[in-house]
Parts: C-alpha cells; structure tokens; sequence
C-alpha cells in the first residue's frame, strides 16, 4: 500500500501537485481496509479524489471514457416487452374485447392483443378519444404502461393518437377465449394457475369446504393436488352437484380469478365435474426461500383495505363496493431473489411491522404528517431493499404467503469453506 | 399480463461483467428484450450487486446525470443514473462515498467510436447497506459464477454462444472466484 500512495504522490508532484503522503495512506487505508476495496481500485479512486481536490483533469491519468444516454423518443414495442410501469410505448394491436364501462370517466375498458401477448387497456374519457371498435387493428402512439397489483395495463391519455389500420393484426391464441368453443380448457396443475380470466382444466382433491353466506354461491372451499391448493368457488347458477369433502374430481373449464393478490378458481354454467376414483395427493405447501430483497412492489406499506371485503382500496375505492370508508392496514409484496429465480412474496402486517421497524400506529402516523402514504412504502425500501432474507410460507400461484421471515445477519462459515473447496477443484 | 416473468438479478463480479460485450436480443423481435451475455454465460437483462461506493460525480450539463463507481473484491462497476432513474439518482446525490451499496438495476452498454464495448449498470434502486450484506454477496456471487464456469461443458445454448464469443478461459474465472473468496475469508 505504502508503495501504491508513494506513486500517486510522485505523479501528482509531476503534475505540480505536492500531496502529503500521509494524506494518501489515510484515503487509500480507510477504502482497503475498512471498506474493502481491491487496492488497485482504491488507487483509482484515491487519484480522482486528488484530481478533482486540485482541479485538474482527469485525462492527465486516464483516457477519456464517456456514455451518452440514449436517446429517449417513444419506442415501438410488442406487447410481450411490456415489463415495466410508466413506459411511454407505441402499440400496435387488436381490439379483442370491449367491457361494461363502470364508472363515467372511463370511456372504453377492454383487451387488446397482438401476436406475443394479451393486455387489458384503459381509456379515460376526459381524453375525448374516438372510440375504438371489437375486432378492429389498430396503432396506438403514445400510451403508458402500468403496473397494477402485479400485472400490466396500456393507459391512453391525452398525448395519444389512434390510427385504425388496415392490417389484420394476428393475436396470440388468446388466454381469455371462453369455453363456448367447444374446447374443453387445458389441463394445468395447480401451481400454474397465474392468469386472471384463463379457461382451465384441473384435477384436485377437495381439501376444505368453507361456510358460505351468500346465496349465490353454492360451495365455497379449497382443492389441492400435487404442486399447490387454490380456493374454489362454485356458483349456484353453475348448477353442478355438491362436492365431499376428501373426494378428487376432475374439473373441466373453470375460470382463474385473481382476487386480493390470490388466485381461486370458479365453476359456472360452462363447468363440469367427474368424481375420480383416485385419491389425489396434496402438496405440503410450506417452502423455504432465502435470496436478496431486490424491489418492494408498490401496493405495499400503508393500505386501506374495504370493510367488507378486505380487498386493497384503489384510490380510496373497492372494486366491489366503491367508495368505502377503509380500514389501514400494512402490507410488503417484496421481490426475494437468490440469482436464479425472482420470487414474488407477500408479508402480512404482523411480519411487514417486524422486519420494517414501523408499527401500523407508526406508519398512519407517518403518513398524517407527511399528507402522504408514499412515505411508508419509502421508509420500506431504504430499510430493506438490498438485503438477503429467508422467509418460509405457502406457495400459492406466483406468490409465497409468508409465515416466517429472518433477514440474514451473518456469514455461514462452513458454507463459505465448502465454496472455497469447491472453486479449488474447478 | 399474459406470460409475463419478472427478470431474475443474476450474479456476476465486477470484472466479468467488465469483460462482456455481447448483446442480443432473446427471438427476432427487434422489441424484445435485451441481455448482455457474460463469458461465463450468465444471460442478464437484470443484476444485483453489493459493493463499495467509491466515486461519485453529477456530469449531466442540463439536468443532473450522476456517474458512480462501485467496488467489489475483483473490479468496479460504473453506474449512471438521471432523471430516468429518478430514485436512485437521488440515492447517489445523497448518497456518501464510501460506502456499502446494493444496487438493482439493468446492464447497459456503450461502444465507443474505436469499437469497444464498455459495460455499465442503470440502476433501478441504491440503497445503503452494511459490511455483512456486503460479504454475503460475494460468497453469493461465487457460488452462482461457480456454477456457471462449471456449467461451461455442457450444451446449453447461451453456453455455446458465450463460449464461441468470448473462447472463454475457464480457469480465468475460476480463479478469480478463489481470489473473492480468499480476501472474504482473510476479512472475517
């Protein structure tokens, strides 16, 4: 080290700087040791810190690298590169669906679709654009992306302009095509049902029956086979026979719906249900996931939640029953990853308030002063993003509900001597 | 939406990901998205790093464009942050040198009018951590390079590329790793 600094000394006095070497062993110690920089590094950074101290250039040391951002004019884009929130794209696709509208200022609310995927759009009324039609391609220029609870959304706005055009654009056979078809849904394993609005084909145990209060449903539970359980719900309207408890069925077209981040399945008037013979074995859900916090989704911290049916509040309104005076509550959807997979996992509050530090009376608190709930879901990520954690939990579609989680507070030295031995073998 | 797969943050030290210049897009698609393919054929699209904070400099001329140096046991990282990256650019700015980082953020690449390749990361998110999170990284990312360089005999497809690309030195890398792990060794 001591040689390093008497260098950077002789090529500062080269330069007509005399720097007093002791000065350079402080800066070059406190980076190697302290903070364990390799020693070439920190003679880098120790000649920049100097350079910039003394004002002189820096290509009196090193060549001249330079990055230019790109340049940032709004891209076209397929509906499949559509994987981050507040993009502003260029699409062109299909209008595969128009649904019932139900607030007036939303105008037109639907699906559209290209040949790489799906994706529900939204347009706002306020923007007084022409109206699309069912069936009809068209090139959509500057929309923005969306991410909500988890999935994407195309919003048009007032910068957007929409271009019927004359090529038919070919869609992706389409996950939201009913069972009218004819088809029978394909068959999927539990795990695998992370699609809101998919047809699908299961077969399961029945693992639970529920109690249920409303007369339109007519059994309400949980099935399971081997790779994870779902919630079901059949409807009365379905007017299927009543499941047992314990017994295995084969499900033919039932419809995934995404409710309050879970999946469940429903069984309608298109649905059928064969008892099996088999006894089909459930998977003990509970798995155990150690990687890095890598991003704390929004939809975390300070939520309200509907006093009547516990779903996430959006801008003050349920889904189900609109404007409703809500209840707090916390939340973490955090993102664990250990470098080979990226695990989505959810933290209720019990568990958000032990590894954040913030109390549910914390977190309203904050946000009162603040005029801001944001100040939570802040506070979350400094405190824990780029740290390792184990959780343990059930896996339920993409998610871990997270019954358990430690953050990892210390090097595991027989593992570090195995990777050792290992890197010496290669 | 319909298929979509949050990408993974791969693993790779400082000077591998220094020493990668081949970019492709995964299918034909021109919108597809893009990966830097390292020597040792980690696919990223998406990385996680821990290091130190060494360097850090606002060199935007309009708005503020903050370029950063982050260190780990066998190189440095640049990373560079603006008003795209709003987040983390106000991380740097606040942000004290030196000091432990965690950083999540994209590969990105940039060849100057001589023809090479330089790798740096935009970052999605900085934050500070401590020195621990700092050695569990590095034990992390030799077990996940490990793996890779192991993995260099078999056929896999980003293998095959990585390898006819960079003709990569297996021992290279494996050393390299040996050298992470004995200076995270000699530390605690």
């Amino acid at each position: 080290m001591d040689k390093t600094a008497e260098s950077i000394k002789s090529k500062f006095l080269e330069l007509g700087v005399d720097i007093p070497l002791e000065d350079i062993v402080e800066r070059l110690d406190k980076l190697v040791t302290k903070f364990k920089v390799p020693l070439d590094e920190a003679r880098r950074s120790v000649i920049t810190y100097f350079l910039k101290e003394n004002d002189l250039d820096r290509n009196a040391f090193f060549g001249g690298q330079s990055t230019t951002p790109d340049s940032r004019s709004t891209p076209d884009v397929k509906l499949n590169g559509i994987d981050e929130g507040g993009k502003w794209v260029n699409i062109k696709a299909k209008v595969l669906q128009l649904w019932d509208s139900s607030h007036e200022s939303v105008s037109q609310v639907g699906i559209i679709g290209d040949e790489t995927a799906t994706i529900k759009f939204i347009k706002w009324s306020r923007d007084m654009i022409p109206d699309v039609e069912e069936g009809k391609s068209y090139y959509f220029k500057n929309v923005v992306s969306n991410e909500w609870n988890g999935r994407f959304e195309i919003t048009l706005n007032k910068n957007t302009l929409v271009e019927e055009i004359d090529e038919d654009i070919e869609v992706i056979s389409s996950p939201m095509a009913g069972a009218g078809d004819g088809q029978p849904a394909p068959m999927v394993n539990v795990a695998d049902i992370a699609e809101d609005g998919k047809w699908v084909s299961i077969r399961a145990k029945v693992s639970q029956l529920w109690d249920n209060s409303h007369e339109s449903i007519s059994q309400v539970g949980l099935v399971g086979d081997s790779t994870g359980t779902i919630k079901f719900i059949k409807w009365t309207s379905a007017d299927l026979p009543d499941l047992t408890e314990g017994n295995s069925y084969l499900f033919n077209n039932v419809v995934a719906q995404e409710w309050n981040d879970k999946f469940s399945v429903t069984l309608n008037k298109n649905s059928s249900i064969e008892e099996l013979d088999e006894d089909i074995e459930i998977a003990s859900s509970s798995i155990i996931f150690a990687g890095a916090m890598v991003d704390v989704q929004s939809g975390s911290g300070l939520i309200k939640r509907c006093p009547e049916c516990k779903r996430a509040l959006t801008k003050g309104a349920c889904m189900e029953h609109g404007k409703v005076d809500g209840t707090y509550d916390l939340r973490i959807k955090a993102v664990l990853d250990d470098g080979n997979t990226a695990q989505e996992s959810i933290l209720k509050r019990e568990l958000a308030e032990q590894i954040s530090g913030i109390t549910l009376d914390d977190a309203i608190s904050m946000a009162a002063d603040a005029l801001d709930q944001g100040v939570v879901l802040d506070q979350m990520r400094l405190k824990l993003l780029g740290k390792y954690f184990t959780v343990t939990g059930s896996k339920v579609d993409r998610y871990i509900l997270v019954d358990s989680i430690e953050p990892q507070d210390g090097m595991d030295m027989e593992m570090l001597d195995e990777l050792i031995a290992d890197a010496e073998m290669i | 939406m319909a298929g979509y797969v949050r990408e993974v943050s791969r693993r790779v030290f400082a000077q591998e990901f220094r020493e990668s210049n081949l970019t492709f897009k995964d299918g034909d698609d021109q919108y597809s998205p893009q990966y830097l393919l390292t020597p040792t054929g980690a696919k990223v699209n998406r990385l996680f790093i821990v290091g130190t904070l060494i360097e850090k400099e606002d060199i935007g001329t309009d708005s503020e464009y903050w370029r950063g140096r982050v260190s780990d046991p066998t190189g440095s990282f640049m990373i560079y942050a603006g008003q795209y990256q709003p987040e983390a650019a106000q991380a740097l700015a606040e942000c004290e040198t030196p000091a432990f980082v965690a950083i999540v953020g994209k590969p990105s690449t940039y060849t100057n009018a001589e023809g090479t390749v330089f790798t740096s990361v935009r970052p999605e998110s900085i934050s500070i951590v401590d020195v621990t999170t700092r050695d569990l990284w590095v034990a992390d990312t030799a077990r996940r390079t490990l793996e890779r360089v192991k993995d260099l005999d078999n056929m896999d497809s980003n293998v095959v590329k990585a390898k006819e690309h960079y003709n990569t030195d297996k021992d290279h890398y494996s050393s390299m790793v040996r050298e992470a792990l004995r200076s995270l060794k000699e530390d605690l």
